[in-house]
């Protein structure tokens, strides 16, 4: 299928240079610019342009009205929030004894269980068994943890069509990009945009702009790929230990064809998904649902517990779980951020936080952006990805949304600390801080320091080098009203109303 | 490392990383969740409405054959596909249609499908959800036509989710089956402008007759 997305897993330029080359997995790793660049690089493009701005207001602003009024449908949010943190640190802090309740649970339901601890087993055994089977079309429902593997990818390369199904993900899939968001994929695109997409690329050139025909077109496109496959790929929101089944939300409906119609189910997920119990999900389906749409309820909770059973009328011969690690198992050492394993992923972070609102999605580079993608993603993919841990400004509105109370924005501090102590920083930026120091230990030094920078600044103002290379201001003054000077130090006003007797 | 010691690799990080001690936060004693349904039948009436879902009820089986041929009355030409049940049994036979009729029995829903009826495992009224699952005709019969009906009784009424959970586990209904689903609403989208589509891959109409007696 000529449409299906090389390169999307990442959404980097560079990258998708580099997969339609051909060019092997190493290759996407050295783009020209480093990641850190990179994100330098779009976000100063995003956040100036108007339109992407206007689209993201408005669909934040309506999400604002629909989370507060599904918060309001609880008796106690906080105690729903509350509730859900204790039971995900029961899952996680146990989390051995449960991943095994569940694989044997699985088993005895006539379902199979890989463990795969990186992307490439992961993607491995999918492909191997997709070759096995000789799947030619292969229908995906929203899942992550397969955008983390770039699975898509890997399917291709053995010859699979791969249609992803979800409608926000089949605008992203259609236009070779990444998803914007976990929830909401092609929340960056107002109705003309995906109408003239559908209209190029289903050469259908009457199309309106009306959502409900869109939503239309893409049916009919993707009813004939549900109806073909011959394997379905979903993720999973829930693992339950307990019954042995996962747990998948959706509101389209496209989940629930994935794991219907295909000969073989394979479900790919994160290890830390788990919860203990069936009843678990009382709670945590309502605070899923309010936390990333503001809905009460997800329109389908399915639960499926394995291949089709003796005497049921349809569904899957054979249904696979993999379950990923992938750098996962390393956050469970480190005791501050173990909890950022309780994530369930729901987006609200991402909606709050005022950086991901200007910078966008794919400035981010990774499948997980937002204050939780700046969390994790340093920590699963290493030191190419440590820059997104400062980007934030520890506003802490990340923290307070949190339906599973995780410490976002000090998780964020804590990375920083980490990679500055594994001797990350820059010698300019060591250099920096030791001066810094210095000053700080000692008022006559800050007081020249002061001085001198008051002085420098009048020189560079008046020789008009603002926002010039010589403008110790630059990275604030190159694209704003210049830092204003003034004309007394602090400590000198200080003294001087002393003197007034005030 | 091989793929076949993954397992085994995983297990052991695992339990390496969770040597680390981690003080749990003192257990803080809360209230309710969640309002508790006082009438569960006035509550799934509010809020079937809330998710769309054309609710009528019935008071005896005579009332629900005819709300059942009505509504298979106002569909588009074509076939119906039936959970084979004694219960759906009777009332199609009673009632008259000018369609084919396929029964669950005879396999999987067609795609041509213009509505789909089945029973359900329970509604459940917090939420304003059917609780189905493959003993109720299979896995597409939910979810692969335009319009799906479901007939239910008003003693399969729970007040909660955390009831129908816990009976669901309890009477060994997820064992029993490879699937069941928690439906609350016609099949929908907003990802496009946040607007709100039905019948995005599933029903657009999801009507249930809910017998009182």
């Amino acid at each position: 299928m000529s449409n299906s997305g090389q390169g999307r897993a990442t959404p980097t330029a560079e990258n998708v240079r580099a997969h339609d080359d051909g060019k092997s997995a190493q290759a996407q790793k050295r783009p020209e610019r480093s990641a850190a660049q990179q994100f330098f690089h779009d976000a100063a493009i995003k956040s100036a342009d108007l339109v992407h701005r206007e689209i993201i207001r408005k669909n934040m602003d309506s999400y604002f009205v629909a989370h507060d009024r599904g918060r309001s449908r609880f008796a106690d949010w906080e105690a729903a929030r509350q509730r859900c943190h204790e039971i995900k640190r029961e899952a996680v802090n146990n989390l051995d004894k449960y991943l095994l309740q569940f694989e044997q649970n699985v088993i005895a339901n006539g379902g199979k269980v890989f463990w795969a601890a990186t992307s490439e087993e992961a993607c491995q055994y999918v492909t191997e068994l997709a070759v096995r089977h000789k799947v030619k079309t292969v229908v995906k429902s929203k899942s992550m943890v397969t955008e983390e593997i770039h699975l898509g990818l890997a399917l291709e390369k053995v010859g699979c069509d791969v249609w992803e199904t979800d409608l926000g993900e089949y605008i992203v899939q259609l236009r070779n990009e990444g998803p914007y968001h976990i929830v909401t994929p092609a929340m960056h695109l107002n109705r003309q945009q995906i109408a003239e997409l559908f209209r190029d690329k289903f050469s259908e050139p009457n199309l309106t702009e009306e959502p409900e025909e869109l939503v239309a077109a893409a049916r009919r496109k993707l009813r004939k790929a549900f109806f073909a496959a011959e394997m379905g790929i979903s993720g999973a929101n829930f693992l339950i230990a307990d019954s042995g089944v996962i747990a998948i939300s959706t509101n389209e409906g496209n989940g629930r064809l994935t794991t219907s119609l295909p000969k073989i189910h394979v479900a790919v997920t994160g290890i830390e998904k788990i919860l203990p119990r069936l009843e678990d999900l009382a709670t945590f389906w309502p605070v899923l649902a309010t936390s990333g749409t503001g809905q009460p309820i997800t329109t389908y909770g399915t639960l499926i517990g394995g291949p089709k059973r003796e005497g049921e009328v349809d569904g899957p011969d054979e249904f696979h779980v993999v379950l990923v690690d992938n750098g996962r198992s390393n956050l469970l050492a480190h005791k501050e951020e173990r909890e950022v394993l309780h994530c369930i992923r729901c987006g609200a972070c991402l909606n709050i936080c005022p950086v991901y609102r200007h910078v966008g999605g794919h400035t981010y580079g990774t499948p997980y952006p937002g204050p939780i993608g700046s969390v994790l993603v340093p920590r699963l993919e290493g030191k190419e990805f440590e820059h997104l841990s400062y980007a934030s400004s520890l506003c802490g509105a990340c923290t307070s949304v949190c339906p599973v109370k995780i410490d976002l924005h000090h998780h964020l501090l804590h990375n920083r600390r980490d990679f500055t102590e594994k001797g990350s920083a820059s010698a300019r930026e060591r250099l920096q801080f030791r001066l810094w120091r210095m000053a700080m230990q000692s008022p006559r030094i800050f007081a020249l320091g002061g001085w001198l920078t008051r002085r420098a600044l009048k020189m560079i103002y008046g020789f008009g080098l603002t926002g010039t290379i010589a403008d110790p201001m630059r990275a604030w003054n190159k694209g704003r009203e210049r830092v204003p000077l003034p004309q007394k130090s602090f400590r000198e006003q200080w003294k001087k109303e002393l003197k007034n007797g005030r | 490392m091989g793929v076949k010691g993954s397992r085994e690799l995983i297990l052991q990080r695992i339990r390496d990383g969770l040597r680390v001690a981690v003080a749990a936060p003192p257990r803080t004693e809360s209230g309710p969740i969640f309002e508790h349904v006082v009438n569960p039948l006035e509550r799934f009436q509010i809020e079937c409405k809330a998710n769309l879902i054309a609710l009528t009820l019935s008071h005896d089986a005579n009332e629900s054959r005819a709300q059942l041929k009505a509504e298979l009355d106002s569909l588009a030409e074509g076939e119906i596909h039936v959970q084979d049940s004694p219960v759906l049994r009777s009332m199609i036979e009673a009632i008259q249609i000018n369609r084919p009729v396929k029964w669950s029995s005879q396999g999987a829903p067609a795609e041509a499908s213009q509505a789909t009826v089945s029973l359900a495992e329970a509604l459940v009224a917090q939420t304003g959800s059917i609780f189905v699952s493959a003993a109720c005709g299979g896995r597409g019969i939910s979810v692969v036509a335009p319009c799906h009906i479901v007939f239910a009784t008003v003693g399969q009424l729970v007040p909660d989710l955390e009831t129908a959970l816990r009976n669901a586990t309890a009477q060994g209904m997820v064992r029993k089956n490879s699937f069941a689903c928690m439906i609350s609403g016609s099949s929908r989208t907003a990802d496009i402008e946040k607007i709100l589509v039905q019948g995005a891959h599933g029903p657009r109409r999801l009507a249930v007759i809910l017998q009182q007696s």
